[in-house]
């Protein structure tokens, strides 16, 4: 019982995170005085978050990726974040690099490159505590 | 000293059976894909996962993986 539950709560975890990113983008739109746009990025959320529920119907992947009863398809989740991870670390380094050498101070890159660093770091550190 | 799996006889056992993938994925709770995954070699399962095979087939884990010492 409590494991249908966990898992009907692990398949909705992700749109509703994705609805509540878009509320959120809305809301910072909408005091920054651009209603529009606030509209159109929580719309965008919401319809790839109903997009990602009524796809998970059709497709194994997406399915083991909401309900996480997979574990080939957790193991490929987990690798492909830390690759976009990555990906998105050596941007915030170039940008950093390109903004240092144009006389600038480096922010806001410094500071992300700074998070990204000092998150891996901690995260290293809980995980092999952890075991 | 390292070992590591190199084959299994997971397709031979559920063929021998009658099983479809989807079979053996529904009794294991993960997906079709991820046995064809394990029979076509591209996937080494978790220890939890081969022993819930091994059980399934009614055999010890090292009779369906192949483990090499390299």
């Amino acid at each position: 019982m409590s494991t249908r539950v966990d898992r009907r709560a692990a398949f909705w975890a992700t749109p509703a995170v994705g609805v509540l990113g878009g509320v959120a983008l809305g809301v910072g739109a909408l005091i920054g005085g651009h209603p529009m746009l606030g509209l159109v990025a929580f719309s965008i959320m919401a319809l790839l978050s109903a997009g990602v529920v009524l796809l998970a119907r059709r497709s194994e992947t997406i399915q083991g990726l909401l309900d996480r009863r997979d574990e080939r398809i957790s193991s490929i989740d987990l690798r492909a974040t830390a690759a976009s991870g990555l990906l998105t670390t050596v941007a915030i380094v170039v940008a950093a690099i390109v903004e240092l050498a144009r006389g600038r101070d480096g922010a806001p890159f410094t500071w992300l490159g700074a998070i990204a660093g000092i998150g891996y770091l901690a995260a290293l550190l809980v995980l092999r505590v952890r075991g | 000293m390292k070992f590591e799996v190199t084959g299994s006889r997971v397709r031979e056992l559920r063929l021998a059976r009658e099983l479809s993938q989807g079979d053996v994925a529904a009794a294991m709770g993960v997906s079709r894909q991820t046995i064809n995954s394990i029979e076509t070699g591209k996937y080494v399962p978790s220890l939890p996962l081969a022993i819930g095979l091994a059980r399934f087939f009614g055999l010890p884990v090292e009779e369906i993986f192949h483990v090499d010492k390299s």
